[in-house]
Parts: structure tokens; C-alpha cells; sequence
């Protein structure tokens, strides 16, 4: 599969239909309970299928090796976002470690359109990865609260103690981590023989409803780009591109490291790659109220979501395949 | 009409994230009710805002209505401006006359 190709894949595409939609100020809109049921229905399917996929194979030291890499890619990448929102651009110390956090978490639909794009390149791929995803989902968020109350006012640092029920629960409970972790053991404990009951409901309408879920994401995009464009300079735009390729490219590194195949290798950079706009935004928005939601959204979904989609799964297959293959 | 028909009414219209503390607040200076809605859309700050066009729904804002006696609301309006310091919201308070003074 080439880049044309995926370019012209209905989920692009339907993603490209969406954001154009919201550019023109089109005023069609997916009922926000929909699309919401929506991403369940998606995190389950992956969840499922990686936990079959999990039954078949042990479990052995390349993995927790994955696992581990995976923590430290999450925990290290807003350090790396942090320095170059600060040296580049003109974000405020709050702002770009709000950012920052984004960017060492994950973006679970581009990691969704990363598997179907490998299934239909017909690269196989190994199903604890959705397990990676669902531990790269956090610590990003611990070390951006970190950077934006190094030096800050005590009261500020209080609040954020005061609220740690509730960002804890936030943070370690979403809805992305306990429908992934959750669909995972219950595809493992199901087995192939389990899911195949199920398959009528998560495997042939799956490419629809991704589809489906991709047009929604195209209209938030496109209202974020919108909404957000004119608070952003051209430094911090180029950030949503270039920081997705370092990510792709420090996590190719580990995967050499560790000896992953292809596949696999792939779905590590696209994860270290995307930058999160589900769970991040709300743990930011409760500990660091006063940053700029504008800003980390439009780069997450604005302009990070589409790159990836449109040109950085494919790259970061081809890399995989070159480096790994 | 007594004086015990006369309450405070307190609007506050806030992130969703930020709703939970705001209650706990209340439920701290002895609130012993209040009811939240969704806010649909509005303007402020130069940037025009409508529920559901963010996906992770952290920046959609609630309205949290509570009515009560006055020496319950006077004490808790001192930390919820304080909250407010680092936060997006709309806070006014209101004198309002009830007709089932036994339920605040």
C-alpha cells in the first residue's frame, strides 16, 4: 500500500469530507452522546481483538521491554515538546507544558486508523499493543503537571493537591483505559472461539463505523482549526508537524533496540507520534485551568490528527517496514 | 410572605471539569441542594463557544444553580471566587423569594 493509496482510503477521506465540512462552516454536526458511543464501540473492537490476539501468544521479556519503553516514551516526550514549544515559540510556560503533555500521550482513533491501515497492507501486528496505548495514555499528563508548577505560586500547586481526587480519577479511569484494558482481558479470557460470536458486530462494521467516527473527527478538526488558527503562530503550527516525526523517530530507535517486527514497530511510532485530544484536554482543564484550551487543541486535532492520518501512518509503515522489515 | 421565603440564589456557570469541586464547596458551607444544566453556547473573552464541538467535552460549561440562606451562601462564595482566580466563569448572586421555605 502506498501513500496514495491510503490518501484515498474512505476513512481519509471521510475524515477530509468533515474537515472541509466545518471549514466552509457547514452546519452539519454528529450528536456528541453519538460519536461518543462511537469511540466506545471502536476502543472495544481493538480492545477485543488485541485480547484475542494476546490468548494465542505468551507473554515474554520483549514485551515488557515494549511496555517499558512505552512508559518511558510517555513520561520523556513532554520534556522534548516542552523544550521546543519554549525555544521556538512564544507559548507561555503553562501553555506549552499543557502542550507538551498532548504531545507524550495518545491518540487512540490514529492508532485505530494505524491498525486498519497495516491490516490492509497485510503487515501483522501483535494485539498487546493496545495494552501499550492504554499505558502511554498517563504518564505524559504527570510530568506536564510537573513542568507547568516547577517555580509556580504555592496556592496554585495547592489547588492541583486539592483536586487530585478528582484528576486521578480522571486520569487513571477514562473512559480510553478502562474500555481498552477492560475489552482487552475480555477479548483474552474469550478467546478466538468467544470473539467469533461477537464478530458479527465488531468485525464487518467495523470499517463503516470508523468511517462514520473519521467525519466527526474531520468536523472537530476543521472547528478547531477555525476557533483556534489565529491564536497560533506559524512556530507552534510547525510543532504539530515536526514533533509527530521526532516521537515516530526516538520510538524507532527503542523498537530497533528491542528487536520489534515491522508491524509492531509501526504501531509504537504511530503511538509515540500522536498526540492526544481526549483525555489530556480534560486532566489539563481541571489542574491547569489557566492554560489556553484553544491552543493544545487546534495542534492536536487541528493540525497532529490530520498529518498523521493523511501522511504520517504511511511514512511510519514504510519506516517500519525499512528498518524492521 | 415571611422572612424565611428570602434566600440567596447563586448562578455559576463554569468548565465542566471544574464542576465537581464547586459542588464539593458547596456541600462543605452546608448546601443542601442545587441543580446543574448544560450550557448550550455563548461568547466571551473575543471567542465564541458551543457545546459539543470538542470531543473530550473538557471545555463545555455547565450552570450549577443553588438557593439557600444567605449565612450558608455568604461563606462559600469566598473560596468559589477564589477558584474562580485560575478559572474561565460567570458567578452572580441573587435575592430570590421561595415558596416552600422548608426544602433550602
Amino acid at each position: 500500500m502506498n501513500a496514495l493509496d491510503t490518501l484515498l482510503s474512505p476513512v481519509v477521506l471521510f475524515f477530509a469530507l468533515g474537515l472541509c465540512a466545518a471549514l466552509l462552516r457547514s452546519p452539519m454536526s454528529v450528536p456528541q452522546s453519538f460519536a461518543k458511543g462511537l469511540a466506545i464501540y471502536l476502543m472495544m473492537a481493538i480492545g477485543l481483538k488485541g485480547g484475542v490476539e494476546m490468548s494465542k501468544t505468551a507473554i515474554d521479556g520483549q514485551v515488557f521491554a515494549v511496555f517499558g519503553a512505552a512508559t518511558i516514551l510517555s513520561f520523556g516526550m513532554p520534556l522534548i515538546a516542552y523544550a521546543a514549544l519554549r525555544f521556538t515559540s512564544g507559548l507561555s510556560k503553562t501553555d506549552a507544558a499543557a502542550t507538551a503533555g498532548h504531545y507524550g500521550s495518545i491518540s487512540i482513533v490514529t492508532f485505530v486508523a494505524a491498525i486498519e491501515a497495516l491490516r490492509i497492507a497485510g503487515v501483522p501486528s501483535s494485539g498487546y499493543l493496545v495494552a501499550v496505548a492504554a499505558i502511554m495514555e498517563t504518564p505524559a499528563i504527570i510530568t506536564a503537571l510537573w513542568l507547568a508548577m516547577r517555580g509556580s505560586k504555592k496556592s496554585d500547586a495547592d489547588e492541583v493537591a486539592r483536586d487530585k481526587g478528582e484528576l486521578a480519577r480522571e486520569v487513571l479511569l477514562n473512559a480510553s483505559i478502562v474500555v481498552l484494558l477492560g475489552a482487552l482481558v475480555i477479548g483474552a479470557v474469550a478467546g478466538a472461539e468467544g470473539y467469533e460470536r461477537l464478530s458479527p458486530f465488531f468485525t464487518a462494521p467495523f470499517q463503516g463505523i470508523l468511517c462514520l467516527f473519521m467525519l466527526d473527527m474531520g468536523l472537530n478538526a476543521g472547528r478547531g482549526l477555525r476557533r483556534g488558527w489565529r491564536k497560533l503562530g506559524v512556530a507552534p503550527i510547525l510543532f504539530g508537524i515536526y514533533m509527530p516525526l521526532i516521537g515516530a523517530s526516538i520510538a524507532a530507535v527503542c523498537c530497533i533496540l528491542i528487536g520489534l517486527q515491522p508491524g509492531d514497530m509501526a504501531l509504537l511510532m504511530v503511538l509515540s507520534a500522536s498526540a492526544s485530544y481526549i483525555a489530556v484536554p480534560a486532566a489539563m482543564r481541571l489542574a491547569l485551568p489557566e492554560s489556553d484550551p484553544s491552543v493544545y487543541l487546534t495542534l492536536s486535532l487541528g493540525v497532529t490528527f490530520p498529518f498523521n492520518i493523511a501522511l504520517g501512518i504511511p511514512l511510519y509503515i514504510a519506516a517500519a517496514s525499512m528498518l524492521a522489515g | 410572605m415571611t422572612d424565611d421565603n428570602k434566600k440567596l440564589r447563586l448562578e455559576l456557570i463554569i468548565e465542566s471539569p471544574a464542576l465537581r469541586r464547586a459542588e464539593d464547596l458547596l456541600r462543605d458551607a452546608g448546601a443542601t441542594g442545587w441543580t446543574v444544566v448544560p450550557a448550550m453556547s455563548g461568547f466571551g473573552g473575543q471567542t465564541r463557544w458551543s457545546r459539543g464541538t470538542d470531543i473530550s467535552e473538557a471545555t463545555d460549561m455547565v450552570v450549577l444553580i443553588c438557593i439557600a440562606d444567605e449565612d450558608v451562601l455568604e461563606p462559600a462564595l469566598k473560596t468559589i471566587l477564589s477558584m474562580l482566580d485560575r478559572r474561565i466563569g460567570v458567578v452572580n448572586v441573587s435575592d430570590v423569594r421561595v415558596l416552600r421555605p422548608g426544602l433550602f
